[in-house]
């Protein structure tokens, strides 16, 4: 049986971050997820956005690593050569909300978010000049900032490959035995052991704690749905929009993508654990409140309509240690975790470090980062072109991907297997026409590379293949 | 750097059409297609009721393309370029600069004059807000044709198909051959998209269900389809959620709409009209830029293919004169029409020249023994009496030049 010093479950923000954590302190590491790819929690489908760190009440947990996380963020996403828009956000109010704001401004100075201001209209119009005419006033926090959340829970486990540690993939934790000092982990018939082990498992952490005899928490599921806008809505906002938050939470806000697609949403509607199903309400509810901060938006453009689920358990996120045991729980990491992850991977492996953790000196290995066609300029393009004939060859006309850029996506440390894998990493189908144009294309360049039919590809795992079986007559 | 008078993007039938008209205006030409063939979209479409205009024959899509091919094949001044995506056009002193992804290098072509013949693209899911999961199983109508009729791959046993476009209603057929059960249509419209020979054809003689003013509100399945939703729609397009029913299947076209691939040339912020989600031209199919010209279905969605090759090649000769700098230019007349009408190309026409023009059109829904005029000066200039009129059928109404003055007007007189 392999053997680990730490086992890490779950692939989502949370587990990732502490994967590279933990592999570049030389520190001997799996990350086992139940899923075909990591990220794929609710890591995939949030706001993407860094907080700036005034919504948590101050001295709560929440806020601590919410601060402290988005001081991380610029450095490790350079570390991890992945882009971050550093925009700032903006929280608009008309003239009733001056008090509102400014007692959030003042949450902000608490838990030491640097640089706020409150912006006024003149000016504030002129940042965004599609809010709606009623707003007056706004909190500017420019240490918010946009990221691609499951690029960057790609890259941080990509990292941690490369710098020595194990992801296995489709590992669905079912069993934990602690032996000695140590601990088997098993899902179905296969196992590791591991002297340390961190449950990061998401929505199913409940469920993992169980598994380790560890408490047990209440927990509530929470729909957030979004509707995406094609990119030549680019520039409709420049930075997040957020409303006043509110008990419910922050609020149906406007927000750009890396990728310059806008983004609506999310709503925040009780559910069951896994169910991301998009409904009628949730969908006007978005657009019943959208213009409360924003001019209406063209939903002629809209191209995507999708759901994420949060995890909430009581106010503030559970970070603790089964006592007198090496096994660690994260529960409730609903948001701003996103943005806390990577200093609760600092914290957890500091308290690992308490507990007799073994740290190394490690020789860093950056992680390779993708290359993407669509920024280069034209000498860079015909010297790659000659160099690999493939980055000449376009798949996905709407993000102008090229076949070299998905078989670098295949041949990635983690080795994508799915549709949805390869999207998440290099675009293809996520652009105008939703892979209606590159999606044959795609299977044919993926069937070659994986060697299996085309017909054994699917979407985001077993189930959910594309093609049916049988030829065409 | 390749140099040459005219440019055009894309060879589909439009492109094809368009260099046989540079080719006859005396001037030479580049074509650039992304794919490895010439021929666009017609090379999916492998049932006939191609040409009948043009070649007054029914050929099927890759045999009416072939005709065009074997023409530009005989044109001297034509040249072509496979596999090469164009991504850029920028202005030079000379004209323009085409740039294109090619997998033997990078491609620049330096021309005095561009066509856009880059065709459409489908509407996907998020644009009629399909509600519901995100399972494998849901395709655009084309894609699964082009699964199926170029790669020999089969998409689904049992299909529902949302939408009765052309591509729809022929996809109803197509799948029904290969086997599968094609559940229904669902259209939420009053009527069909389609032309009335697709109608018949493809979904009346196969016995397929083509439900109106009905839509499909959601979808279920984690992994696979499992079934949809769908429902009857009110007057306001709403669906009655009370009359809601399940219908279990493993795959759903969608036939929802086609939408100009025009975003190439979004930097030049030229004339646009939302209805036709593209770019205005003149009779020349000239847009507001000089030298820049649109036409196929990147101008506007075309039902027939004939019209797309009268298009590209009237387009192609002006743009061939246009470099040639012999493109005669006047005062322009923009054409008018009531509210039936939904837009006219092209939208300008010059008030010189004798000759004729074409203008086609379509209507906001169908009508009945109508009577579809032209009226300039006060004076009615062409009268035509159209027993049906559709809006899956464009129309084209032929003008004798000599006869505009100062205004162009189109009306249909309803007479039931
Ligand atoms: C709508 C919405 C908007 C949000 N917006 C923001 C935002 O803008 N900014 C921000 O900072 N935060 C935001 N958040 C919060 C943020 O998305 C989450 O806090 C964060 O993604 C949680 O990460 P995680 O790693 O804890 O969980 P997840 O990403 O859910 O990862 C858990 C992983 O564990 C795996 N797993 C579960 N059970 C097992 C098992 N038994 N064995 C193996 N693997 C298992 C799962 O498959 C999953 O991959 C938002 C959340 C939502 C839902
Ligand atoms: C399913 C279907 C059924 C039809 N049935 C009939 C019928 O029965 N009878 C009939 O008469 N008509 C039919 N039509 C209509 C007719 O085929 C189309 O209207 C016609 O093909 C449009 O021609 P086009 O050249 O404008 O576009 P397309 O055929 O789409 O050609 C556009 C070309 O441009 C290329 N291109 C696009 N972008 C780029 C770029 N960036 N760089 C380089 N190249 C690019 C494309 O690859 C393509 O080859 C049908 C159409 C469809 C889709």
């Amino acid at each position: 049986m392999e053997k680990f010093e730490v086992a890490i479950i779950g692939a989502g923000i949370v587990g990732a971050s502490l994967f590279s954590e933990l592999t570049r302190k030389g520190v001997k590491t799996v990350l086992l997820e139940k899923a075909d790819d990591v990220s794929n929690g609710s890591t995939k489908a949030n706001s993407g956005i860094v907080h700036a760190g005034y919504d948590p009440v101050p001295g709560t947990l929440k806020a601590k690593f919410n601060i402290r996380g988005s001081q991380m963020y610029p450095s490790m996403c350079s570390r991890l050569k992945v882009d971050i828009l550093q925009c700032g956000t903006l929280v608009v109010a008309n003239e009733s909300g001056r008090e509102d704001l400014n007692k959030l401004f003042e949450r902000g100075i608490k838990n030491g978010v640097q640089g706020m201001r409150i912006v006024e209209r003149e000016e504030l119009h002129k940042m965004e000049p599609n809010l709606a005419d009623n707003i007056d006033i706004a909190l500017f926090a420019p240490t918010g900032a946009v990221i691609s959340p499951y690029l960057v829970c790609i890259a941080l486990c990509e990292e941690g490959v490369v710098n020595g540690g194990t992801v296995k993939l489709n590992f669905d934790v079912d069993n934990i035995k602690p032996i000695n000092n140590e601990y088997i982990i098993s899902a179905g018939d296969q196992s590791v052991m591991a002297d340390f082990v961190v449950n990061c498992a998401g929505v199913g952490a409940n469920d993992v704690n169980k598994l380790a005899g560890a408490p047990e928490y209440p927990m509530k599921y929470v729909k957030g749905e979004y509707l995406l806008l094609d990119k030549s809505q680019n520039g409709f906002v420049h930075r997040p929009i957020f409303p006043l938050p509110t008990k419910a939470g922050k609020g149906i806000l406007a927000t750009l993508t890396l990728h310059h697609n806008i983004m609506l949403g999310p709503t925040a509607i009780p559910c069951e654990p896994y169910d991301t199903k998009v409904d009628a309400e949730g969908i006007s509810q978005i657009k019943e409140k959208i213009v409360q901060s924003v001019k209406q938006p063209n939903y002629k453009k809209i191209i995507k309509l999708f759901a994420g689920v949060r995890v909430v358990s009581g106010e503030d996120f559970i970070i603790e240690k089964l006592p007198d045991t090496r096994f660690y729980y994260t529960i409730g990491i609903c948001s701003p975790g996103l943005t806390a992850a990577p200093a609760i991977a600092e914290y957890l492996v500091e308290k690992m470090i308490q507990d007799g953790l073994q740290t190394r000196n490690h020789e860093f290995v950056s992680r390779e980062p993708y290359i993407n066609t669509e920024t280069m300029d034209k000498k860079q393009l015909k010297a790659l072109i000659k160099q690999d004939a493939r980055f000449g060859k376009i798949v996905c006309r709407c993000e102008k991907i090229t076949e070299g850029e998905i078989i670098q996506a295949l041949n990635s440390p983690l080795k994508p297997t799915t549709v949805d894998g390869i999207k998440r990493r290099v675009r293809p189908t996520m652009g105008r026409c939703q892979g209606g144009f590159c999606l044959p294309k795609l299977l044919k360049i993926m069937s070659s590379n994986m060697e299996c039919p085309e017909e054994e590809i699917t979407l985001n795992g077993q189930g959910s293949e594309i093609l049916a079986n049988g030829e065409s007559k | 750097m390749i140099k040459t008078d005219v440019v055009i993007i894309g060879g589909g039938p439009c492109g094809l059409a368009a260099a046989c008209g540079v080719e006859k205006s005396g001037a030479k030409c580049v074509i650039l297609e992304r794919d490895e063939r010439l021929g666009g979209i017609l090379n999916q479409c492998i049932h006939n009721g191609f040409g009948l205009h043009v070649f007054n024959e029914e050929l099927t899509g890759p045999e009416y393309a072939h005709r065009w091919i074997d023409k530009v094949n005989e044109c001297k001044n034509v040249k072509y370029y496979l596999n090469s995506f164009v991504y850029m056009i920028e202005c030079t002193p000379n004209g323009y600069l085409v740039s294109a992804y090619n997998d033997e290098d990078l491609i620049e072509v330096e021309a005095k004059a561009v066509i856009l013949a880059l065709g459409c693209r489908e509407k996907p899911a998020g644009s009629v807000q399909l509600l519901g999961t995100r399972p494998s199983g849901i395709f655009t109508a084309g894609c699964a044709q082009k699964l199926i009729n170029i790669e020999g791959k089969s998409v689904g046993k049992r299909v529902v198909i949302l939408g009765s476009g052309d591509i729809g209603l022929i996809m109803a057929r197509r799948l029904t051959c290969e086997g599968a059960t094609v559940l229904g249509i669902y259209e939420i419209m009053p009527q069909s998209g389609g032309l009335a020979r697709n109608i018949t054809q493809c979904v009346k003689d196969f016995n397929i269900p083509l439900n109106l003013s009905t839509t499909v509100t959601r979808v279920e399945g984690d992994k696979r389809l499992t079934g949809v939703y769908v429902a009857p729609v009110d007057q306001k397009l709403q669906p009655v959620a009370e009359l809601e029913k399940f219908i279990p299947c493993d795959t759903l076209l969608l036939s929802v709409g086609l939408l100009p691939e025009i975003e190439i040339a979004n930097d030049f912020q030229l004339e646009f009209n939302p209805t036709t989600n593209s770019y205005c031209v003149d009779e020349y199919f000239q847009t507001s830029k000089t030298g820049l010209f649109c036409a196929g279905n990147v101008l506007h969605v075309n039902d027939l293919v004939d019209n797309v090759s009268r298009e590209g090649q009237h387009a192609g000769e002006c743009a061939g004169l246009y470099a040639l700098g012999k493109l005669p230019t006047a005062e322009k007349v923009e054409i008018t029409f009531d509210d039936h009408i939904k837009y006219t190309a092209p939208k300008y026409i010059y008030k010189t020249g004798a000759g004729e023009v074409q203008v086609s059109f379509r209507v906001n829904k169908n009508y009945r023994r109508t009577i579809i005029r032209a009226i300039s000066g006060g004076v009615e200039i062409s009268r035509r009496p159209a027993p049906v009129v559709t809006a899956g059928e464009m129309q084209t109404v032929t003008i004798d030049k000599s006869k505009i003055q100062e205004d162009l007007h189109f009306e249909i007189q309803v007479l039931e």
